[in-house]
């Protein structure tokens, strides 16, 4: 068979037509069909999915002072497959990152694509290091930005910042707390290599933009603050107590303005503080309160109309025998209307209208002033105390919870029983976060002050602040809390330490004072609280201890929040002598 | 006589116009490669622009940050107390002379203070 020329043609052609139509096909396949797998497929291969670090947000004071940053470092990766001159560079990253040359070249003779070779490293020395790297045209070394957390301050305001942990996220505090605020989103970037390691842009692939961190302002005022350490920390040096907590609440909305406790640590070295310098004692500590709970019982007594301003109790003379106990008062003391039972701080008169009360409404008081129940303060490990029902107590708890025993509260939980008579009868959710906001300022979350129940009436509060101003007054059991030119309200606390064995410690006290000022128009609510001072028993008392720190931060307080005096100048007095005689049922 | 002119069947003339078109698609066609490659190699070094200034920028955000971290640990108070102590600066007192007041302060006290604290002088 013989076929024209035009027919060979025409089968070669077709031939030739065929294959390619087959190989397009395939094409076709491969590009519409398998894009997706073989897209991914490639990318696995060239592409590196590179990680943009968010930046954690910022710890503020209430002012805008920083309280907690963010240091830039960086962290140096070696990659030994696209080194030329290994020794060159070993020596010159031994020199920058003061690296040991032999050991830096052992790993580099590892062939391995990603060596870390130091972190934390400061970005002067890091970008001192690459620009020399470039000078001397060396490659295979490469920065990975990081940074490491800081806190200016140091240990001031420790407990309520907290820290991070070695992956970067809050353990404690603040820190802890909002570390859903504080911690931003990392971004990520899709790109491709050349062989040199860099990366070609024009083969961005997908990517997203790290979302920072929220910056969070505390209602911590700084300059308080730092009154309130200076002070904490002379007492701690003086007195050489176990513990040491004070405690500065605005009454009005709450806001926690200062914070202390001894001992401290400091934040920015975690590691070489012991556990017991890590706990924020005034809201994880309980305490036995002493007669700074007598206002509990005060103004439950004369709201339940129990007693009035002019109803006097006899206070049997210092000797009451109830239960088949003996209660005692520091003094010998008679009849006394409200007012002098809380001058006076006799436990007998606080017994006495708790019995006239009645143990469920008593209780009933106690929970109204927020004890037994967490507050809800923006802080992590905050306990509610605890506060047995009437159907837990003995015969005794009745006479003994009026003045601050068979009870265990926080010091946070004094100063907000204190705040609700301070601000006229309302228990403020106490808060020490103000806002969170972003980088550029705009405001996320406003925390607003709340109330969080009316416990007594105005009229009720006012009468027993003022009977709380009459204890700062001659005669009263804190005169020592007196500040010049102002009005000042409190009570003394001194109550005996629990011992771990059971019972109470013999000649160890947790000595307090919480007062407010001014008393008629009340800007800050502060607790005192010394556990165990190292000083003569007989002068271990609130009034004696607690009410002169007291009196110093309250004096620089008014200074710094520039409180006009309202008072006449008050005489100064020499030292009240203490009573050596010790009672068993310490009164103050 | 035949005058005519015939084209013999055997002949392969040289056909201008077709190969001036061929000619012109084949230089367009190396004109757009060339361009696209140009491009190409624009787009490469504009990339590696982007890559060093978003290199800067992000060099200079780290600097200011460490600026920032910088001045807040030396403006911190324990820094300035630091200072204060070290006699490097000095707080001096504000007279109330020097303070304008909205509302007036109550009378200054025999020795010339407004306010003292109680205790600072059983301090002492």
């Amino acid at each position: 068979m013989k076929f024209t020329a035009n027919t060979r043609i025409g089968i070669a052609c077709g031939i030739a037509a065929s294959v390619f139509t087959v190989f397009s096909a395939r094409l076709i396949h491969l590009h519409v069909a398998k894009h997706e797998e073989y897209a991914l497929l490639a990318a696995k291969k060239h592409n590196t999915r590179q990680v943009i670090h968010a930046k954690r947000g910022m710890i503020l004071d209430r002012n805008g002072e920083i309280l907690a940053a963010n240091l830039p470092v960086r962290t140096l990766v070696a990659d030994a497959s696209r080194m030329k001159k290994p020794e060159a560079l070993a020596a010159l990253v031994s020199k920058h990152l003061s690296l040991d040359e032999k050991e830096v070249l052992e790993k580099f003779s590892t062939g391995k694509k990603y060596i870390v070779l130091k972190r934390e490293v400061p970005e002067e020395s890091a970008m001192a290091l690459l620009n020399e790297m470039q000078k001397q045209n060396l490659r295979g070394v490469f920065s990975e930005q990081d940074a490491v957390r800081i806190y200016p301050n140091g240990e001031v305001l420790g407990h309520i910042l907290g820290f991070l942990n070695h992956e970067g996220k809050g353990v404690q505090g603040v820190e802890l707390s909002m570390e859903s605020q504080l911690v931003g989103k990392d971004g990520y970037r899709f790109i491709e290599r050349d062989r040199v390691g860099r990366e070609i842009v024009l083969y961005r692939g997908l990517e997203e933009e790290p979302e920072h961190g929220k910056n969070v302002r505390l209602t911590i005022d700084m300059g308080l603050q730092s009154i309130l350490e200076e002070e904490l920390d002379a007492a701690y040096k003086d007195l050489k107590p176990e513990t040491a907590n004070a405690v500065l609440v605005d009454p009005k909305t709450g806001a926690v303005l200062a914070m202390a406790c001894r001992p401290c640590f400091n934040p920015n070295e975690p590691g070489k503080a012991q556990p017991e310098q890590m706990k924020n004692r005034a809201i994880i500590d309980m305490v036995e309160p002493g007669s700074t709970f007598k206002i509990v019982v005060a103004a439950g007594a004369l709201n339940e109309g129990k007693v009035d301003e002019k109803t006097t109790i006899f206070c049997e003379n210092g000797r009451f025998a109830y239960g088949g106990r003996i209660l005692k008062d520091h003094h010998g003391y008679g009849h006394m209307d409200v007012h002098e039972i809380l001058v006076k701080s006799s436990n007998i008169g606080s017994a006495k209208m708790a019995l006239m009360m009645g143990g469920d409404k008593f209780y009933e008081y106690v929970r109204r002033f927020g004890f037994g129940e967490r507050l809800g303060i923006e802080l992590p490990g905050e306990i509610p105390g605890l506060v047995h029902p009437p159907t837990r107590w003995d015969k005794l708890t009745i006479t003994r919870m009026p003045m601050g025993h068979s009870i265990a509260v926080t010091p946070l939980q004094i100063t907000m029983g204190m705040a609700v008579i301070a601000n006229g009868g309302h228990l403020m959710a106490p808060r020490i976060v103000q806002s969170v906001e972003k980088e550029n300022g705009e405001v996320v979350l406003k925390k607003e002050p709340t109330v969080m129940r009316e416990v007594v009436p105005e009229k009720t509060a006012h009468y027993v602040s003022q009977a709380l101003i009459g204890v700062t007054e001659p005669g009263g059991t804190a005169a020592f809390a007196r500040v010049n030119g102002f009005q000042v309200a409190g009570k003394t606390g001194t109550a005996q330490k629990v011992s771990p064995h059971g019972g109470y410690a013999a000649g160890k006290y947790v000595v307090s004072f919480v007062g407010y000022m001014p008393a008629e128009d009340p800007k800050f609510v502060l607790l005192v609280m010394v556990d165990d001072a190292k000083i003569a028993s007989n002068l271990n008392y609130g009034g004696l201890v607690a009410a002169p720190i007291f009196s110093r931060i309250a004096e620089r307080a008014a200074r710094h929040l520039d409180l006009t005096p309202t008072m006449p100048p008050i005489p100064l007095q020499p030292a009240p002598i203490a009573s050596t005689s010790k009672t068993e049922e310490r009164s103050n | 006589m035949n005058t005519e002119l015939t084209t013999p069947t055997n002949s392969n003339p040289i056909q201008i116009g077709k190969i001036l078109c061929v000619s012109a698609i084949v230089a367009v066609l190396l004109g757009v490669g060339l361009s696209f490659v140009n491009i190409k190699n624009q787009q490469f070094a504009i990339g590696e622009q982007i890559r060093q200034t978003e290199r800067k920028i992000q060099q200079v955000r780290a600097e200011n940050d460490v600026l920032l971290a910088k001045v807040t640990e030396l403006t911190s108070r324990p820094a300035l107390q630091a200072r204060v102590k070290s006699g490097y600066i000095a707080v001096v007192n504000i007279t109330g002379d020097k303070i304008a007041r909205l509302t007036p302060p109550v009378q200054a006290t025999e020795v010339g203070t407004l306010r003292t604290a109680f205790n600072e002088v059983g301090r002492q």
